[in-house]
This record gives C-alpha cells, structure tokens and sequence, in this order.
C-alpha cells in the first residue's frame, strides 16, 4: 500500500469481535491471529527492533477462552497515513472467520496505548434458564453488593490463594427475561488495576442462589465492551479525545 | 463451515473444547484453509501427532492442495487429538474427525497417514482406531483406504497388517491417480477389494498383503514372494520440482508450530552420500527447482501467509547450486516487508556460513551445524569428509557476523566409533572456541546437541549394529563430564528412545503384534519424553517372544536378505553394500553432482535424471 510518510507514526485503534469459533482462541493465539492478518493487509505498519523485526501492537486485556466478545480493542501503529476506513476495510479482508473489525479510528501515536487504558470489562452472563430464580439471582446480587469482602479462593497453575473479590465488581445487575430466565450485567476490574474474572463472580453468586457450578456451566458470557473508568463514568478508549469526551490523564 | 456438512460431529465435539487444553487444536477454520464442497471423492490426510507438530508439515501440504486442486475431489487435514481430547471423544462416543468439515474420517474414500517416524506408530494405530476402523486390513471390509505414504514407508513392514496400501516415494503424481481411481472405482461399484487389487497395480503403490514372508529358524528373513496374481510395483516415484510449485497458500496455523514459517524448497534428494541417512539415500536425484519459482513462491507465500519468516529448505540448502542469488533476492524481498530469512542445514564450511550470516533479520540469532562426528577418521567412515579448517572457519565467519549461538549437531554409537571419537567431542568443541578467541573475537555460546545413531534401511550402514543401553549411556555421561564449561550446553537423547527406534526401523513383520501390544497398553506419543515409557516396549517384545536385541544390537551378515530388500527406492543394495565396505575402510565416496555418477543406480531405476540449475562448484 503507498502512504504518505509521517513524521511520527500514527496509533490505529481497532474494536474487533471475538466469536464463533474464534472464542477458542487463547489470547495468544487471537493476539497471533491479529499479527498475521495485520502483516496480509498492506498496511504501513510500524516495527519495533532492528535485527528481528517485531510488530507494534497493543490489545486489550486477555478474554477467558469460550467467552465471546463484541469489544475488543487493539491499537496498531502506522507509519503512513491511511484512512480510518480503508485501513478498516484492509484489515477486515484479511482477518479469519469469527474476528471482525466493528470500528477504527486514528489517532496522535502520543496517546496512551489501549494496554495502558484499560481498566474496566463489562459481561452480561445469562445462566441455563432453569438455574435459579430470578428473585434467588436478586437476592444473591444485593447480598454481594453490600458486602465489605467477599472471599474468593483463586487457584492459578502455580499457586493457589484467597483474595476479595468485592472491590473489583462495580456493577451487578439482574435483568429479568420473560419466561423464567435472568441475564446478570456485570462490571468488573479487569486490566491495569486488576482483574476479576466472570467465572468467579458467577461462583460465588450461585453459591448464594443456590445453584451450583455443575450446571452454571452452561452460562452464556459475553464481554461486551471494556473501558477507562473516570469517576464513576466509564469510558470507551474508542471515544477518548474526542469532543465531549473525557480527556485521557496525562494530556494536556 | 462445519455445520453446513449433514453427518459432522461439530455440534457434539463444541461442548468437550472447554474440557480441554488448546481448543484450537481442534478448530480448523484457519487461514487458507481449503474451502470444502459437498461430493466427489473424500481425502483425509492425516499426521499421527498432535496438530503444532503436524501443521508444519510440508508434504501433507503439498498433497493437500494437490488433490485440492482436482476437480470432483477434496482434501482434509486429521491430526492425533491430544491425551486430554482422546479421553472426551472416547467418553462422548465422538469419532476421528476431519478439521476443515468436522466430518468422522470413517466416511472418506482415501485415509492418508504419513509416517514421519518409528515413535509414531502407536499414534497410528490410534488414529485408525478413533476413527472407528478395525486396525487389521484383513478385518476391514468397508471404509476409507487406509494408505501410508513418507519416509516412514521406506520400511513399512512392521505396519503391513495395519495398512492397504503403501505409497512409496513423492505422492503428487501417484496420489491424483490413486483418487481417479477411486472416482472410476465408485461410478463402476467396484468391491472394495477389487480397488485395493486395481490400486496395487498404480506406479508407486505397494500392498503388503500382496508378499509374503518366510523365515529362517534363526529368526532371518528366508524370502519375501510375491503372492500368485501379485503386482510387480513396488517402486517409487519422483517428480519434477518446477512442475509442482506447492504449496501455494499454505495454512496459517492457529497456534505457533514447531517450523513457524513459510517453507520453500530448494531441492529435492541430496547425494553428499552421509552414509547414516536415509534421506540422502531414499530422496534421490537431486532436483533442484528453478531460482525463479522459489523466488516467487516465497514472495507470494509471505503476502498470503503473513508469517514473519522464510525458510528456504532442503536436506542440504547450502548445496543449492544457485544459493548466493537466491539467498540475495529473497532476501530483498524480506528487507521489505521486515521479515526474516533463514537457511537450515548448513554445511559446515566458510561459504555457508557467510551466507547464512548475512541474511536479512537473522539477526544475532543461531546458525546450526552438523559435523556428525569429532574426529577425521570417523568422519571418512560416515562419508561426511569436512576438514576441521572448515569448522573452523565455519564458527570463525558465524562470530565474526555477530552471531551469538551455534548449535552443533553430532553423533555417539557411530559404525567404528571408539572412545577416542566419543572423547574427542568435547575436545573438538573447545578447540573450536579457542580458535574464535585467538582472532579476537567473543566466541558465540555453543549447544551441542548429541543424538544416537539408529541404522537404518535402505542406508550402507543397514547392516550394521546399534548400541545398547548401557554403551549408549556411558557414552552419554562421558560426554556429560568432558563439557562441563559454561559456555556450552549440552543435549542429547532419551537412549530408551532411541533404542525403540531402533528396533522398529529394521523391523519385520513379526514386529506388527508388538507395536500392537505397546499401543492397547496405553502408548501414545511415544517421541514426547514425558509419554514415552520404554518398559511397555520391553513387556510387549517379551510377550511377542521377539528379542529386541536380535534386530537392534546385531551386525548382518553381508548377504542377509532384509525385510525391505523387494521395495525399490533407487539406490540398488549393491551400491549400499559397497558403500558399507568402504566405511569400513574409512574410504570416501564422492558426490555424484561434481560430475562423475557413482552409480548407486537412482537416475536408472527411476528413470529420472539429477536436475542442477547453476554449476556445482
Ligand atoms: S545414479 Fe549417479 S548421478 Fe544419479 S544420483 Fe546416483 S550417483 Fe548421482
């Protein structure tokens, strides 16, 4: 692709799915899958290091395997201009079944990589319909809502500990279906300040509707959007910088 | 995708991928990956280990697309589900499955298995069996054609019973015809005995079951004959490298593979003549491809793939006759789209070095070579005649382009070997170092990497015998002791394995029941150390009444006849016997390419002549 040189590269932030089968990726697997169709598309991509090249690229925080996902984010850096659209065009002819570009915006190569932004994930999990009630479910949310702590037992390939899981839920909504079923919205940390993962919540939530983790584990997730908290506002990195928009820290 | 194929097993193979580690083993879907129409003849081709290994593999690409290239025909890719997914599919009654449409393998026309290696055999027996076939040939009497192809099949015995029909040598003209065949097998309702008999007749198909075996009461091979009504092909076949520029949209695996990069050959067959190597001996003539086609083959594999890395590859790649243009222009192709270019399988000399450590983006990485052997004398034995000047010159030149690693491969249990050989390893090694220091330059980190010679067939050292554990593992801590510096890192193989592939690799028939056994006593993986247990090979032999050592530890007689002897790769056993001769008297041979034919009969038997494209040096 022939561009018009830059005097510093330009950040191209990308939202993407994560579905269908593309679900199963793991995040190295997605992250490598973004790499390859970045290097198919043309575009003037940046590399950093001089004896084994290696692509720029930033992504948003690891999405847990079989959970899909509308909002993923990744910011590429270019080297030459290229219209958002174009780029998005590129890269969406290139990219394997299951990830899709939704959205691209350019923006100044200075701005604070989506790595960097992120601290927010926002779920909507819908458990098999005969899990629960939905007043169980409600209960159980305005019970863990106003607990100081809530105890959650982590256990990770190396090493297996206890750890709050409260102050990292921000948001915990029953929304009831018709028929018999609830969706349950949730907003937890995830990325630089932390991370809850859904599959915790929906644990220790079950254990206090009484529904237990043998059939949870027909819960749909899906992680809808991940974001920059300010205040108690949340903030898509797609709209930093722009009018009306908050302003990302560390600017101006 | 998989859904749209009436009979797929997707919609109950969905719910086991959160039971087990890499789902995307599973998936298919990748990018390039053949798109599948319903009908015409079914081929699934399959590679007995896990999909990381076996998406590298290049000849299973090639045949992909070959017979993806057909009209009324398609290709899938099958690997061996990973432990964890053998014991869901198992549970869940799910059958072997193709990637591209989730259909059970069991309804294919064709059933390709490569044979990479003797440590995948149990994996082989497996994959027959997930997909729901009886092992035996004699007991299936419908289903797919289950046909072994690769350097495995030089020696297929120790598989016959498991096996229709074997493809000996390079598939992409026997293949095609095998699938018309079978096309015309289908709109004639054929039997599918009828196929198999019609098939055996096809140049480069062989029938086990068309041979039988006789043996002596000392436990050697009396005769192997032909059964009344027998077809006389067992011969195998070559091709022209430019008429088949494959593959051309290689598949991007979904995860890193174990060769993460476009692979594109230089030449086919290698006749440097190392006397240890069947591929040097089963792949012959040497043909090489046009530098123009690997130059475009690499410039649109890249653009399509977008892999960050080229392999320009070959038994022997610095033997290409036009290596420096081609190193050169798929070079500058590389510079340009910031991606690396590699050369594997160097010889050991300065002009190799100097073009392997130039390339563009290798950066400060390694460059590998292999010497084999330490001293002069067991280097002319193995044929492998390079001067320690070379060596020298070879490590000097890779320092001096600011390589920071070399890896060096070489070899214990050699024909002839004595300690001196094994003892002179770790010297070498730091001679090697010394000579980098003494023209002032930081000497690279050297790995070594030992490995235990296993003879094998269709080789001059076929005859030859192999060491025990014990030898083997004395050897090993020898070495273990005389390279203990810092700078230098040591590796070597599991000797149990080695000794296994041993046995297997000049294994006969009788052989069959022993893999057999090894395989329901739970072998699986048998070439990952963590899954390989020596103990099940030992029980299996024991209760087979087979002695291990009689195939593995014992030197033949020059006239023994061999299981292998009515399968005709090229070389004829008077060329391999008169090598082995030689080796004995540490004589060397030389390569045929410098312009005098030796003769080991290749060029005749297969009626193909050595391809050079530029002039051999
Ligand atoms: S027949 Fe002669 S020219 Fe051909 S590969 Fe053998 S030695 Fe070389």
């Amino acid at each position: 692709m022939s561009t018009r040189p830059l005097p510093e590269p330009l950040r191209l932030r990308l939202r993407l799915t994560k579905k269908a089968r593309a679900r199963f990726l793991s995040h190295a697997e997605y992250s490598r899958a973004i790499m390859f169709a970045a290097r198919r598309s043309g575009l003037p991509l940046e590399f950093a290091g001089k004896h084994r090249p290696r692509l720029k690229l930033s992504l948003s925080p690891p999405l847990p395997i079989g959970v899909e996902s509308g909002g993923e984010l990744v910011d590429l850096s270019l080297v030459g201009y290229v219209p958002a659209a174009e780029a998005k065009r590129a890269l969406s002819e290139v990219l394997p079944p299951g990830i899709e570009v939704v959205e691209a915006r350019l923006m100044s190569g200075s701005d604070k990589a989506v790595g960097k932004l992120i601290d927010t994930a926002a779920y909507l999990v819908s458990p098999p319909e005969d899990a629960g009630t939905p007043r169980g479910w409600r209960d159980a949310a305005v019970e863990f809502m106003s607990r100081d702590s809530v105890e959650f037992t982590r256990v990770q390939p190396r090493r297996t500990r206890v750890v709050d899981i409260r102050k990292g839920v921000h948001r915990l909504d029953v929304e009831e279906l018709e028929g018999d079923g609830v969706t349950l919205a949730l907003a937890l940390d995830d990325g630089v300040a932390g991370t809850v993962k859904p599959w915790e919540v929906i644990e220790v939530l079950g254990g206090m509707a009484g529904v237990s983790m043998e059939v949870l584990k027909g819960s749909r997730i899906t992680r809808e959007g991940l974001f920059s908290r300010r205040g108690d506002r949340l903030v898509s990195p797609m709209e930093l910088g722009r009018r009306g928009a908050a302003a990302p820290r560390g600017r101006r | 995708m998989s859904e749209q194929f009436p009979g797929g097993v997707w919609e109950r193979l969905e719910p086991l991928l959160l039971e087990v580690e890499r789902p995307s083993r599973y998936l298919g879907g990748e990018w390039n990956a053949p798109d599948i129409e319903e009908g015409g003849t079914r081929v699934a081709l399959a590679y007995p280990d896990v999909y990381e290994i076996g998406a590298s593999n290049l000849g299973l690409a090639i045949l992909g697309e070959v017979v993806n290239d057909m009209d009324g025909a398609s290709s899938e890719r099958v690997y061996s589900p990973w432990f964890d997914m053998e014991r869901e599919m198992r549970t869940a009654g799910v059958p072997l499955f193709t990637l591209e449409t989730h259909r059970p393998v069991s309804g294919f026309d064709i059933f390709g298995i490569t044979i990479p290696h003797e440590l995948t055999y149990t994996n082989i027996l497996n994959l027959i069996d997930l997909a729901g076939l009886p092992l035996h040939a004699r007991d299936r009497s419908a289903g797919p054609l289950v046909v072994g192809g690769g350097c495995g099949a030089a020696n297929p015995e120790p598989l016959a019973g498991f096996f229709d029909l074997f493809a000996l040598g390079e598939a992409e003209e026997s293949l095609p015809r095998l699938v018309e065949l079978v096309g015309l097998a289908r709109a004639s309702g054929w039997p599918r005995d009828r196929l198999i008999a019609e098939a055996s007749r096809l140049d480069g198909f062989y029938r086990p079951s068309d041979y039988e075996v006789a043996y002596n009461p000392d436990g050697t091979v009396r005769a192997v004959d032909p059964v009344p009504g027998a077809s006389s092909s067992r011969v195998k076949t070559v091709v022209d490298l430019d008429r088949w520029c494959l593959p051309r949209r290689p598949v991007v695996p979904s995860c890193e593979a174990v060769h993460d990069r476009v692979n594109v050959e230089l030449f086919r067959g290698c006749v440097r003549g190392c006397r240890f190597c069947q591929a040097g001996m089963v792949y012959r003539p040497v043909r090489e491809r046009s530098a123009s086609l690997v130059v475009g083959m690499a410039d649109e594999a890249t653009a399509l793939t977008g892999h960050d890395e080229v392999s320009l590859c070959s038994l022997s790649s610095s033997d290409y006759t036009l290596i420096e243009e081609v190193a050169d222009r798929v070079g500058g192709i590389c510079e340009d789209r910031r991606l690396a270019l590699s050369l594997p399988s160097l010889r050991m000399d300065e002009r190799s070095a100097s073009i392997a450590g130039g390339l563009a983006g290798g950066g400060r990485g390694g460059l590998t070579f292999a010497p084999e052997a330490a001293t002069d004398r067991l280097r002319r034995v193995i044929n492998k005649p390079i001067a320690e000047s070379d060596m020298v010159d070879a490590v000097v030149c890779a320092a001096r382009a600011g390589r920071r690693r070399v890896k060096l491969y070489f070899m214990i249990g050699l024909p002839t070997e004595t300690d001196e050989d094994v003892f002179e390893i770790a010297a070498l090694v730091y001679r090697l170092r010394d000579a980098v220091r003494a023209q002032g330059l930081a000497p690279p980190a050297i790995n070594v990497s030992v490995s235990t010679f296993v003879p094998k067939p269709h080789t001059p050292f076929q005859w030859c015998a192999q060491d025990d554990m014990e030898t083997i593992r004395r050897k090993q801590d020898e070495l273990k002791s005389g390279l203990r510096s810092r700078a230098v890192n040591l590796s070597w193989h599991d000797a149990g394995m080695s000794v296994v592939e041993g046995l297997l690799a000049r294994g006969d028939r009788r052989l069959g029941a022993v893999i057999e056994d090894a395989w329901s006593a739970g072998g699986r993986f048998d070439s990952w150390s963590d899954h390989f247990d020596q103990a099940r090979w030992r029980e299996a032999c024991d209760r087979a009444g087979l002695d291990p050592g009689f195939y593995q530890q014992r030197e033949r007689p020059l006239d023994e006849a061999f299981p292998w002897d009515h399968l005709d790769l090229g070389v004829t056993r008077e060329f391999l016997a008169g090598e082995y001769q030689r080796a004995m008297r540490a004589e060397t041979s030389p390569d045929c390419r410098a312009g005098i034919c030796i003769e080991c009969g290749a060029c005749e038997r297969l009626d193909r002549a050595q391809v050079l494209k530029g002039r051999w040096p």
